[in-house]
This record gives C-alpha cells, structure tokens and sequence, in this order.
C-alpha cells in the first residue's frame, strides 16, 4: 500500500475511533435525532474502506487515488455542511418563530459562501491541488460559519445547547477552523507539504472524532417535549409596547450624556 | 501574512463556537413562559428609586453645601457618586433583564418579525453605547442626577406594563398558549 510504519498505525486507530463513534451513535438511537450525521459517520468508515482498497489497487501516489481521495473529501465536507444545519435545526425549531426567522438566513449564508468558494476556486491558475486545497477551505469557512451563525441564534434568544449537541457541533467545528488555516498555509505549493497537510488534517479530525465519542459516551437525554408557544397575536400586541419603550430609553439615556 | 492572519481568523473561530457552545448557560432546559420566569426576567433594581431619590434630593444638597465642611462634602459627593454608578449598573441590568424579557416572547411566539428583531438588537446595542457615555459622565462628575431619576421612571413604567401583560398571558396560559410541534 506504500505506507510508512507510522502512517499505518495512524490509519488503523482513525479506523477504530470511527468504528468505535459509529458502533456508539447506533447504540444510542442517534439516527432518530440527527440522521444526517449518522449517516456521515457511515460514510466515514465507508470512506476509509473505498480509499483504502482504492490505494491498493491503484497505488498510493497514483492518479486515481488522488481523484478518489479528493472526491470522498468533497463528498464528506458537503455532508458536514448538511450536518451542522442539521444541528442548528434540532437546537431551535422546537421555537418555531425564531426558525422561521433563522432558516433563511442560515440557506442564504450557506449558499453565498459556497457559491463564493467556488467562484474563487475556478479563478486560480495553480495546479488541481491548489484548486482543491482552496475549494476545500472555502467550503470548509461555509460550515464553520454556518455552525456560528446558528449558534449565535441560540445564545442570542437563549436557547439551550444540549451537552451531546454541543460536542459534536464542537467537532465540526473544530475540525473546519483548522483546515481553513491549514489549506491557508499550504495554498503555494501543496505538493512540497503534502506530508504536512495530512498530518494536520489527520490529527484534527482524530481530535474531532475524540469530541463525538466524548458526546456519545453517555447516554443522550430524553428529548424535551415541544415547549408552549404564545397565542398568535401575543408578538404583535406585547413587541410594540417594548419597542415604544426601548425606544424611549435610549432617546432619554442619549439625552443624558449628550 | 496570509497564512498569520488564517490561523489567528481559525483561532478566533474555534474561540467563538467554544464560547458559544460551552460559555455560561443561557438557560434553562425546560424553559417555560410561567409566572416564576417572568419574575426571574422583570427588572429590580429600579424598584429601589425611593431610596436613590432621597440620595438626589435638592433640600439634601443645599444642606451639605451650608452647613457641612468643606472635606465632608466631598466625602459626601464620593460616595453619592459611588452609589449612583452602583445604580446605574442596576439599571443596566434592569435593561439586560426587558431585553432577556424580549428574546423570551420571541422565543415563545409562533410567528415573529424580523423588522421588529433588528429594531431590538439595535435598541440594545444603542442602550449600551449611552450607558457607557453616560457611566463616563458620572465617572467625571458632570451628570444631573435629575436625568437618572428619569430614566428610572421609564424603567419602572415599564416593567410596571410588562409585568401586567405578562402576568395575564400566565393566568390564561391553558386557553391563550398551544403547543407546537416545531419542524
């Protein structure tokens, strides 16, 4: 297969710890609360089984297995986008008004940055490595902002986090940040640092993954029944008043320092 | 410079989901619109003014400048303006709670505007910006404390308001609220 010692042993426990977070979010029914990240942690052990046998029939330094790598990559930061929406909509469409209000905005923010990754992407004269590289950041900055903008939401109305919600939107989170500084770094000649570049990504992802069985080792929570809304009109005859109000505040307080 | 300024934007990032995911709880699981939360929202602090209004009393002012010597007087104005920046605060908080009060009814609301959101976090952010000027103000000695007694008054006005409302949105709650299944 061509690999080192190291690189091996490296690979066979990113296998295990995925195995391991997989074998966990089955047992714990996480399918029933984010499916789509269940089914990412499928395609992830599925994804080292495809490059694997890939690396072994094609070799490691071949074409094919350059195409196959970047195309499973495409496919799992895709899948990642997907997730982190997942997640913003199981912390806040129980408050079906601020969804509304979220959900758009969230699409817009997810489809103008990729589009612009894109378009950034197609610009560059570098090799398809540099391509890729930037494409992937670009892609990668989409998630990462698509996670703080809904987590903002949720801090903003005071939304609870649930401690699993939390450390699996942590690895996501986590795992994009750097990459967006790690395919920054090796924008210029990513070939020369390739060795860099997977030991980076690899140890990220490790770490990544360590947050998802961190959020899955205990037993998830009971899902807390849907909450008691407002009547209809309760928005448009209380907003009003407090807008009066605040507004008034602010002219007094304004006239007071000025 | 590129690569320098990517890793410090990576770190700023991963600080603000940290931050956002695991900075102080923003509430509670369970959350409901019952009167307890209500009461945990309301302003306080300017339910104190008859106390801070006898600190800002005219008559008290004209007796120290008459009869108190001179280093008891600006002892005196000290801690008057110790006690007023103390009230400030509290009525920094009192706005922090209406603005918690807000979200809460955003939170609770089937349907809500995004016009009327905006306008609030604007408010908000203007609040802050003058609480600052004016806690500077009071910092240098240049404040009227008649502008405080004003500001309480509206404070007060309004919570008096809210705390109406929202005690009738609770005692109707099993014929004026549904539960929604969000989706």
């Amino acid at each position: 297969m061509g690999l080192s010692l190291f690189e091996s042993v490296h690979w066979a426990a990113t296998v295990l710890i995925e195995v391991v977070v997989l074998t966990f979010a089955l047992r714990r029914k996480l399918f029933d609360q984010l499916p789509v990240f269940t089914i990412y942690l499928c395609i992830l052990v599925a994804n080292e089984a495809i490059v694997s046998l890939t690396y072994s029939f094609a070799g490691i330094r071949s074409h094919t297995s350059f195409y196959v790598y970047w195309a499973m990559q495409a496919v799992q930061v895709s899948i990642r986008a997907i997730v982190v929406y997942e997640i913003c909509q199981a912390l806040l469409s129980r408050y079906t008004g601020i969804w509304k209000l979220c959900r758009p905005l969230l699409i817009t923010l997810g489809l103008v940055l990729a589009g612009s990754a894109a378009a950034t992407s197609r610009q560059r004269v570098h090799p398809i490595s540099a391509t890729t590289l930037m494409a992937e950041r670009g892609l990668e900055f989409t998630v990462v902002s698509i996670l703080i903008f809904g987590l903002i939401f949720c801090r903003y109305y005071g939304v609870w986090i649930d401690r699993h919600l939390a450390w699996i939107a942590l690895g996501l989170g986590f795992y994009s940040a750097v990459q967006v500084a790690n395919n920054t770094f090796l924008r210029g000649e990513p070939m020369t640092h390739l060795p860099v570049l997977q030991i980076i990504r690899q140890t990220s992802f490790n770490i990544a993954t360590i947050f998802w069985l961190v959020a899955l080792w205990k037993p998830l929570p009971a899902r807390q029944p849907a909450p008691v809304l407002l009547g209809p009109g309760e928005y448009d005859r209380l907003a009003p008043q407090m807008t009066l109000r605040l507004r008034e505040l602010n002219s007094r307080l304004l006239e007071m320092w000025k | 410079m590129t690569v320098f300024l990517a890793v410090l934007a990576s770190l700023a990032i991963l600080l603000a989901v940290f931050w956002l995911l695991f900075g102080s709880p923003a509430a509670e699981p369970s959350l409901s619109f019952d009167t307890r939360e209500i009461e945990k929202v309301l302003p306080v602090n300017c339910r104190h003014f008859p106390q801070i209004s006898q600190l800002l009393s005219q008559e008290d002012i004209q007796f120290m400048r008459e009869r108190a010597p001179h280093h008891i007087q600006s002892k005196w104005r000290g801690e008057r303006r110790r006690i007023l920046k103390q009230y400030l605060s509290g009525l920094r908080q009192d706005f922090g709670r209406l603005e918690r009060l807000a979200r809460l009814i955003a939170a609770f609301s089937p349907e809500i505007r995004k016009r009327q959101e905006w306008e609030w976090v604007w408010l908000a952010l203007q609040f802050h910006f003058s609480y600052r000027m004016v806690a500077l103000k009071l910092a240098m000695g240049s404040f009227s404390p008649e502008g405080l007694a004003g500001l309480t008054e509206m404070i007060a006005g309004l919570t008096s308001e809210l705390e109406n409302r929202m005690a009738l949105i609770a005692e109707h709650s099993p014929s004026r609220m549904r539960t929604d299944v969000g989706g």
